[in-house]
């Protein structure tokens, strides 16, 4: 029964999803930086 | 004998072979009805003030802006919202589980308490005696009856979500389904939750209010108002964060068939949410001198993390579960196949999309940015802040309910949708109308341009503050052309939509 339910789950084959992910990371990460770059030209230290 | 009468109360529906409570269903339409009612009223408001906060246009003079600024953000973000997620809850607890609605005539007391409340917030509102905006900070001073159809509403959801709960352990009971509880029951009894902790604060924060406004409590801490209003004010959005998800696995569900891919790890996401999600409300007092800069960061950052892993776990379950169903189906063309073959046409399948896409990619993402404390000092009190939430509020809960809606006008009301192409589009319609307002409002917001403001005029902000608060402008009019399509759908399938209730 456990191996059966463990071959099902084995069988969750969703490549599209991971790369929508990944998408979704990149664009994090482009604005996290530039929120970064805007907080730096805005609260410049002298 | 009894047990026969009470079977007297349920039909069967036709289409899902469900048993729906018919005290039950009589509750979810009243509340979905009301929502849609105090839908209509800050969609209106939302026009006004964008095309006011468009410096070409300037349409209010400065004391309706005010006054309809607090009407829309009270309007939406607490009636609207609250009203549908009780005919949400009820939907979970009797339809989903093939049972009853405990005690009904309660829930038609919490109805009548939710609706007195409201309509005394509204009236004071309205005619000029609670110019204090959507937070009512302390010195700014209500009428009385402002305050008290607050507590009002907030004792009469609070009765509502306990029937919800009453409901659920009495549908074990009486073995109206066996197993644990479904994935969309189980993320709304997380709501529920959230709704408790989020009501007793609010009752917490207005009884005192409701005094001091009588003149019988002399002073009230306006930073102990400003830490218990936030237990209330941005607990609301993490029911609508809760329900919003639920209502997703609902639509993969009704739309392409979709089962979780681990239900274990949703259920685990949602739990999340329970003990994390409201330590991040903290980053509203940012810049309040009586907490701690540790506290502060502890909870807007580390803890709140903890919430974004529940929600990203989301993020990557629901598509991969449309994915493996649409593969099931045999849509394995390249990466994309299964999402080009998606019924895209599917009023609920579109409003599953629109949310989940504007909420992560807007909302989400900025929400996680600008929680931070020192982005957060960037863009305090700007409209960068207003784009996040409408990003999270209008863009993810609403169009997520309104596509929800669109199974309930036929499954609960019976009715027929009066123009179903219609219903096809007022997904993108209103999205893209959200998008281009979002965006005005967050690069606004970027350049400093301020949140509750009438005018900008002579504030020596950037020339580009002519187009982002003209894309404001323009987007509002497109989301409220896609709003008054849903309200048609809506009200018109209601009224002359086909009679569905011959087929069972």
């Amino acid at each position: 029964m456990a191996r059966g339910k463990k071959k099902e789950e084995e069988k969750i084959h969703a490549p599209g999803t991971l790369v929508i992910v990944f998408i979704f990371l990149a664009w994090f990460i482009a604005l996290y930086v530039l929120q970064w770059a805007l907080l730096a030209v805005n609260w410049p230290i002298r | 004998m009894t047990t026969q009468a009470s079977q007297a109360n349920f039909r069967t529906c036709p289409t899902t072979g469900l048993q729906v409570h018919r005290p039950a269903e009589l509750l979810i339409t009243v509340n979905a009805v009301a929502a849609v009612v105090f839908l209509t009223v800050g969609g209106i408001l939302a026009l006004l003030l964008a095309l006011t906060r468009w410096e070409l246009v300037h349409l209010l003079p400065a004391d309706l802006f005010y006054r309809f600024l607090t009407a829309h953000g009270i309007t939406m973000l607490i009636f609207w919202i609250v009203f549908f997620e009780v005919a949400g809850l009820y939907f979970g607890a009797t339809v989903l589980l093939n049972a009853r609605l405990v005690t009904p005539r309660l829930g038609w007391a919490a109805f009548a308490l939710m609706m007195i409340g409201a309509l005394l917030t509204e009236v004071m509102v309205f005619t000029g005696q609670a110019d204090v905006m959507f937070t009512a900070y302390i010195p700014l001073k209500a009428h009385p009856l402002f305050y008290l159809g607050y507590i009002l509403f907030a004792v009469g959801a609070l009765v509502a979500v306990y029937l919800f709960f009453a409901s659920v352990v009495v549908a074990k009971q009486e073995r109206r389904h066996t197993g644990s509880l479904p994935l969309v029951t189980y993320g709304l009894v997380v709501a529920g939750i959230i709704a408790t902790f989020t009501l007793i604060c609010g009752a917490i924060t207005f009884i005192p209010a409701f005094f001091w406004s009588l003149g019988i409590l002399e002073t009230y801490d306006p930073a102990a108002y400003r830490l218990l209003f936030w237990g209330f004010g941005h607990a609301a959005q993490q029911i609508n964060l809760a329900a919003m998800v639920a209502i997703w696995y609902a639509l993969a569900t009704l739309t392409v068939g979709a089962k979780p891919i681990n239900e274990k790890l949703s259920r685990l996401a949602f739990l999340l949410y329970i003990l994390f999600i409201n330590l991040g409300a903290i980053h509203h007092l940012m810049v309040d001198p009586g907490l701690s800069v540790g506290y502060k960061i502890v909870n807007t950052s580390y803890l709140m993390y903890l919430a974004v892993l529940g929600s990203m776990i989301h993020a990557y379950s629901i598509p991969a579960a449309v994915e493996v169903a649409q593969r099931a189906k045999g849509y394995t063309q390249g990466l994309f196949g299964w999402l080009r073959r998606a019924p895209w046409g599917d009023p609920g399948f579109a409003a599953l999309v629109v949310s989940m896409v504007m909420f992560g990619f807007l909302g989400g993402v900025t929400g996680v940015i600008q929680g931070m404390m020192q982005l957060n000092m960037m863009i305090h009190n700007t409209l960068r802040v207003v784009g996040h939430f409408h990003a999270t509020v209008v863009a993810g809960t609403t169009v997520a309910f309104m596509g929800l809606t669109y199974y309930l006008i036929p499954l609960i009301m019976r009715r027929g949708l009066i123009s179903r192409r219609l219903a096809s589009w007022q997904p993108y319609v209103y999205g893209s109308g959200l998008l281009l307002l979002i965006a005005g409002m967050m690069l606004s917001g970027d350049i400093g341009i301020p949140r509750r403001s009438w005018s900008i005029a002579g504030g020596g902000f950037s020339s580009l503050s002519d187009i982002t608060l003209g894309m404001v402008g323009i987007g509002a009019i497109v989301a409220v052309v896609g709003g008054g399509m849903f309200v048609y759908i809506a009200v018109f399938s209601l009224l002359f939509g086909k009679d569905l209730r011959k087929q069972s």
